[in-house]
This record gives C-alpha cells, structure tokens and sequence, in this order.
C-alpha cells in the first residue's frame, strides 16, 4: 500500500502509526434525513487524506461533525499530543460581510491578540502575522483591506489564520473552490511544502479529482457511507467512481500510471512530471 | 449621592451654557454620555453579527417586563432589564439550536413578548403614561439610581469591550470558524446578549422603544462608512455617538427647538451618517 506519488506525502507509511482521526459509525441524521451512515473510516496520521464524493454526499457534513457543530451518533476520536486537539480550519468560503473595515493584519490578530483591537495590532501580532502571510506566500496583503481581497488571496489567508493555531490538524473545505486553475495548483503546492515542513496531518474536502489524484496519500469516497477508503490508485478505479458519481468519470486512467503514480488527464499532470 | 451630584456639577462648569446650569440637565446630560458610546459600542457588533432586528425584539419585551411588574407587583425598574435579559438570551439559545432562521426566531418572540404586554397593560385604563414614557422615552425622569446603575453598567461594559472585541470580530465574521480556532463562542454570545440587554433597557427609557435600533445602529454605520481598519471603527462609532448625543441634547432644549431630546439625538446622528456616506463614496 505504499505510496510514491510525485509529491510524496511527509510519512512514507501511515499504517505505523495511529491515526490522526477514527470515525467510528457516524451517523448525522437532520429532519429524518440520513445525511451521514454509519461512517467508518481513518485519516492515517501525517499525511494528506481526501473526502471524496458527489454533491450531497455529506463531505462537508463530516467535517463539520468533526469540528463538532453538528449532534452526531457514533464515535469520532481525535488522537492529539496533549490536551485539546490543535486544529486549523479553512471553510470552503468565508461567508463574511465584505463591508466591514478590517485589515489583512487586524484580521491575522483578531484571534491572537488579548489588547483591543482599538489601540492597533501591537508589534508582536503584527511581526507574527507577517510571518505567517509570508509563509502563505501572501507577504504584500498585510496592510490590504479584506474586503477587497480576491478568492484567491482570501484562501491564503484564511490558510494563514489556521497555521497561526500551530494545528496538528489542517482542515480543508473544497480549498479549490472559487479559485482559478493557477491559483489551486498553486495553493496545493503550498499546503505540500507546509506539510512538509510543519508536519500536520491535512484532510480536505475536495470534488476535483485531478487534485485529490496528485496531492493525496488516502482517499475518503464518500457517498453518505464510505464507499471506498485506501490509497488514491487502489480508490479512484472507474468502478468505485462509477458506483459513486453514477457516471464514469473517465478522468483517471489507471494505465498512465507509472510507478504506481496516480496520474490524471488534467494538464497539472504535465506540470507534475517536470520536477 | 455625592457622586452624581459631582459628575453633575462638572458637566454644567464644562458645557457653560445657560441650559446647562439645571440640575435635570446636567443629569440628563450625563445620562446621556453615559448611555450613547455604550450603544455605540454594542452597536458595533450588532452590525457585525447582523442583529438590529434582535436589538428590536429585546426593546419590545420592555413593555413585558413592565406588564409583569404590574402583575406582580414589582418595580418595573427591575422587572424591565430582568425580563429583558431573559428574552435575549432565550432568543440567542433559540438561534443556536433551532433550524429555524433567525429572523422567524427573533419574529415570533418580538410578537409574543409585545402582545403580553399589551395585553397585560390595556387592562388598566391609567397606563397611558407607561405607554407615552415606553415609545418615546424620557431622559429627564432620570433619577440618580437610574444614573448610579448607569456608571456601573459602563464600567462593566467597557471591561467586557475591553477584553472582547477582538474574540467578537472573529465570531461576527464566522463563529463555524472562530470556534474551530478555540474560541469559546458560545460564552461570548451569552455574555454580549446580557450586556446588550441592558444598555437596550436604558435606551428605552432614555429614548423610547421607538429609536433604540437608531442609536444602536446609526453610530455604527457611520463608523463603517469612516473607518479603515476595525480598531478605528470603534472610535469612530464612540464620536459619532457622543457628540451626537451633545449637540442633540443642547438643540433640544433651546426655546426655538424645543424637540424631544432622543429624536434630536438621532436626527445629528443621522446627520453624521449622511457625511460619512458621502466621504465613503469621494473615496472610492
């Protein structure tokens, strides 16, 4: 079951270690709807775990299960260090008023900072958030209005906001979504380098199969149970996703895989293969 | 109550004029400036977390709050900021449980709360007074309790300001996300509710039911329309609420005025408003 993507995920073997997070039967059941089954599944510690499924599937539902917004039945346990799990969070969109006069920087100390926000972002929040924006490659936006930000620019924040949490786990929500092609290839070489560097476990919500086929080491499909979990090649099989998307999806073709690469018809994949 | 009598005295030697020289208006005046950068203050967030609507709802149980002290026979002056508290606080637990949108929420409380007192008060013919004093409020019958309660709610207003304006920013631009990051959502919500319960209750009796969402709300928006960055939102909402509060006082009681003071208030509020919007748009 090992893994040699072209970008690597920072634990070569995730089977050794326990995982970061076990859903245990999760079921989410809202006005006599079952949104969420039974649901069993891992996100193997350190590595880039995917939810993968249809519209409605309950992907965004999980994660809000985990973030404990949503009563739930069944069992969800978060194998943290010490003490309460250090979690990041990026939503899908920030649904926020565009009209309220903040700074990327105020933004950045709003969560950090213990002196109001009156008397201007002190030395030490400001020098931290400079950091972080950096480390987002979003160095220029410190003095930027938020409201004024592009979705694109708004992601690398709000991805900076969760790194300031020192997460042990980064939650994403379609981080793709509202982004140009650029700018998603971008943010996922992003999150590959932090990971690397910070060592988190990253489990995202993503539609986009070309992303999840590059960027992932465990995959999640989803469709209100599991229906498949393990490595991106061993799950993303035109049956599975057949079986799941209810068309062939004819986006992953298995026999351009070498080295059992996961390999897409995407044009990122043209990309991947210059390094 | 050397206290007030002081704080009285100075405000008459710092505003020299001849309207001034009153004891009811130096009351009326501190009130007054107690009352509006606390509005103000609240307002802020009541823009931020989009809850004029609610602010209204509370003001409306007002009239409740005096029904059941007459039911009761308690002072309405307690029974009004203690029901008032309870209303919001049961709306806010409402909203956060309920899968109704909060509007609907917030629209069948409001009705409940003002029917009862309705209700309750159309059974005694001598209520007229209560009912003139609930809509358009009455800064002058201000007694130095009322005023002593005042300073006390201030000094706790601004601690709680103080120590929570960054959290509130977070959780009024996304409490999914705010809570995800530690924040204890959940306590600033409860707490912020209770406080803006209060102030809303003062504001009632200050200005009348009829303009509390105004002077919540329209320092706020000014702020808005001024401000660069959020900190500054927050001083901007202060001087726009207080020297609004100043100068529609002082019109008030000039004999060729001779409005009532609140709606004046407003009216200069509004003015600054109708400013602010115009600066917003040069600069875009």
């Amino acid at each position: 079951m090992h893994l040699h993507t072209s970008c690597s995920p920072v634990n070569p073997d995730p089977q050794s270690l326990p995982a970061a997070v076990e859903f245990r039967d999760v079921t989410v059941v809202r006005g006599g709807v079952h949104i969420l089954d039974g649901v069993t599944a891992t996100v193997p510690r350190g590595g880039c775990t995917a939810i993968v499924g249809p519209n409605g599937a309950g992907k965004s539902t999980l994660l809000l299960t985990l973030l404990g917004e949503l009563p739930y039945s069944g069992r969800i346990h978060l194998d943290v260090a010490e003490g309460r799990p250090r979690v990041g969070y990026v939503p899908q969109r920030l649904e926020f008023d565009r009209g309220l006069p903040m700074t990327v920087e105020e933004f950045m100390s709003m969560g950090s900072q213990r002196i109001p926000l009156w008397f201007g972002c002190r030395k030490k929040s400001r020098d931290r958030a400079q950091q972080l924006l950096a480390s987002v490659r979003a160095d220029g936006l410190a003095q930027r209005q938020l409201g004024a930000l592009s979705g694109g620019e708004v992601q690398r924040v709000l991805l900076a906001l969760a790194l300031q949490q020192g997460p042990e786990l980064l939650i994403l929500d379609e981080p793709a979504a509202g982004v140009d092609f650029q700018g998603e290839l971008l943010f996922c070489e992003l999150l590959e380098g932090l990971r690397r560097n910070r060592g988190f476990t990253q489990l995202m919500v993503s539609h986009d199969l070309s992303t999840v086929t590059h960027h992932a080491s465990h995959v999640i499909c989803l469709n209100r149970c599991v229906a498949a979990e393990g490595s991106p090649q061993d799950v993303l099989t035109p049956q599975n996703l057949a079986a799941v998307f209810g068309v062939h999806m004819g986006l992953v073709d298995r026999s351009s895989m070498p080295d059992q690469a996961a390999s897409c018809s995407a044009t990122c994949c043209d990309h991947d293969q210059d390094h | 109550m050397t206290l007030i009598a002081t704080l009285s005295e100075f405000i008459g030697w710092l505003l020299p004029f001849e309207c001034m020289q009153d004891r009811f208006m130096q009351q009326a005046m501190l009130g007054l400036v107690l009352l509006a950068p606390m509005a103000a203050a609240m307002g802020v967030q009541v823009v931020n977390f989009r809850m004029a609507f609610f602010a209204d709802a509370i003001s409306h149980s007002a009239f409740a709050g005096v029904a059941i002290g007459l039911l009761f026979s308690l002072d309405p002056q307690w029974t009004m900021p203690l029901f008032a508290i309870l209303v919001g606080l049961a709306i806010m637990a409402a909203q956060r449980r309920s899968a109704l949108s909060s509007d609907t929420i917030i629209g069948v409380s409001f009705s409940a709360v003002m029917a009862f007192g309705i209700a309750v008060v159309s059974r005694d013919s001598g209520m007229r007074r209560q009912i003139d004093q609930f809509v358009f409020g009455d800064i002058l019958t201000i007694d130095d309790t009322g005023l002593l309660c005042l300073i006390a709610l201030f000094a706790a207003l601004l601690a709680f300001q103080a120590f929570s304006y960054n959290r509130l920013l977070y959780v009024g631009l996304n409490p999914v996300l705010a809570k995800a990051h530690c924040v204890h959502v959940a306590v600033y919500q409860y707490l912020y509710v209770g406080l803006l319960s209060l102030v809303v209750i003062f504001a009632v009796w200050i200005v009348g039911v009829l303009l509390v969402t105004a002077l919540l709300v329209v320092p706020a928006a000014a702020a808005r329309c001024m401000a660069r960055t959020a900190g500054g939102m927050f001083w901007w909402a202060i001087i726009v609420s207080v020297s609004s509060a100043i100068i529609g006082l002082l019109i008030s009681a000039q004999p060729w005025a001779d409005t009532a003071t609140g709606a004046t208030v407003i009216l200069v509020a509004f003015g600054w408003f109708t400013v602010s919007a115009a600066v917003s748009a040069v600069r875009a």
